[in-house]
């Protein structure tokens, strides 16, 4: 028996079969992450975010009388 | 529809830097950025002029332009706003900038660049209105408070007008009236040109 797969014997884990495993994991972490980043990403419609958001009130007329002195 | 816009007045600044102060801790902008700054020419010599520079939200905006991911997004009130999910802080918009607004935090060594932030008008950005994630990214939103900038708001001189573009011309026309044209309204022609093709 080679030396390498006595220390495997010896963990119980092989080379291959703990990056299997690995991979397997990770894609499993994305596929959890995914939908979370789509909802960040969409806060407000394309449309809300578009819309004016600036208007006259008193305060923003005080503004432009001031401005005037 | 209302169209907004800054204006400096030159011939009013007297380069106390309330502006950049104001803006820096309105919104938590944090340290190394500065979304607004007063620039001085011919600093100490007869004559000197100050200017305070920001985003000044153009009507064509180079850095929409070149963005490669497509972050930037314009209001229907005309503010240039981008998106800090997109960003991926290639730095393009910086150079397409003709006043220097895009600013990039320093995440880490060796020169590497975090997302790209700049003055959004106090109107914060993609996320919902008054929303945590807002703030954290964009700063405070003014704008749907029914404000304006706080930059405009808070200047002593009344150097640095915001709010309607039209609106803001005819003050700064009355005061041209009054005392002569002076430096003009620096940066109009290269923000909101009215040759421009949208």
């Amino acid at each position: 028996m080679a030396k390498s797969d006595e220390k495997n014997a010896e963990t119980g884990v092989d080379r291959r079969s703990f990056f299997r495993a690995g991979g397997g994991a990770a894609v499993v972490a994305a596929a959890a992450i995914v939908p979370g980043a789509d909802v960040a990403l969409a806060a407000e419609s394309a449309s809300d975010r578009a819309k004016p958001r600036y208007r006259e009130s008193e305060h923003v007329k005080t503004f432009y009388r001031v401005n005037r002195y | 529809m209302a169209r907004v816009k800054f204006l400096c007045d030159a011939d009013r600044c007297i380069e106390c830097n309330a502006c950049v102060t104001a803006c820096k801790n309105e919104h938590e902008v944090p340290w190394g950025i500065n979304r607004r700054r007063v620039v001085t020419i011919n600093d100490g010599k007869p004559g000197e002029r100050s200017v305070s520079m920001a985003c000044m939200h153009c009507t064509d905006a180079p850095c929409a332009a070149v963005c490669p991911v497509s972050c930037f997004y314009t209001t229907a009130d005309a503010v240039v706003l981008h998106s800090k999910d997109l960003c991926i802080g290639c730095g393009y918009c910086f150079y397409a900038c003709p006043f220097g607004a895009p600013q990039y935090p320093k995440v880490g060594n060796f020169g590497s660049r975090g997302k790209m932030d700049k003055c959004t008008y106090c109107a914060g950005g993609p996320e919902d209105d008054f929303s945590t994630a807002e703030f954290e990214k964009y700063g405070r939103n003014r704008l749907a408070e029914g404000k304006l900038p706080l930059c405009a708001e808070m200047c002593s001189t009344k150097s640095l007008l915001a709010g309607d573009g039209d609106i803001i011309a005819s003050i700064y026309k009355e005061r041209v009236m009054k005392r002569g044209y002076g430096s003009g309204a620096w940066g109009w022609k290269t923000a909101y040109r009215e040759t421009v093709a949208v």
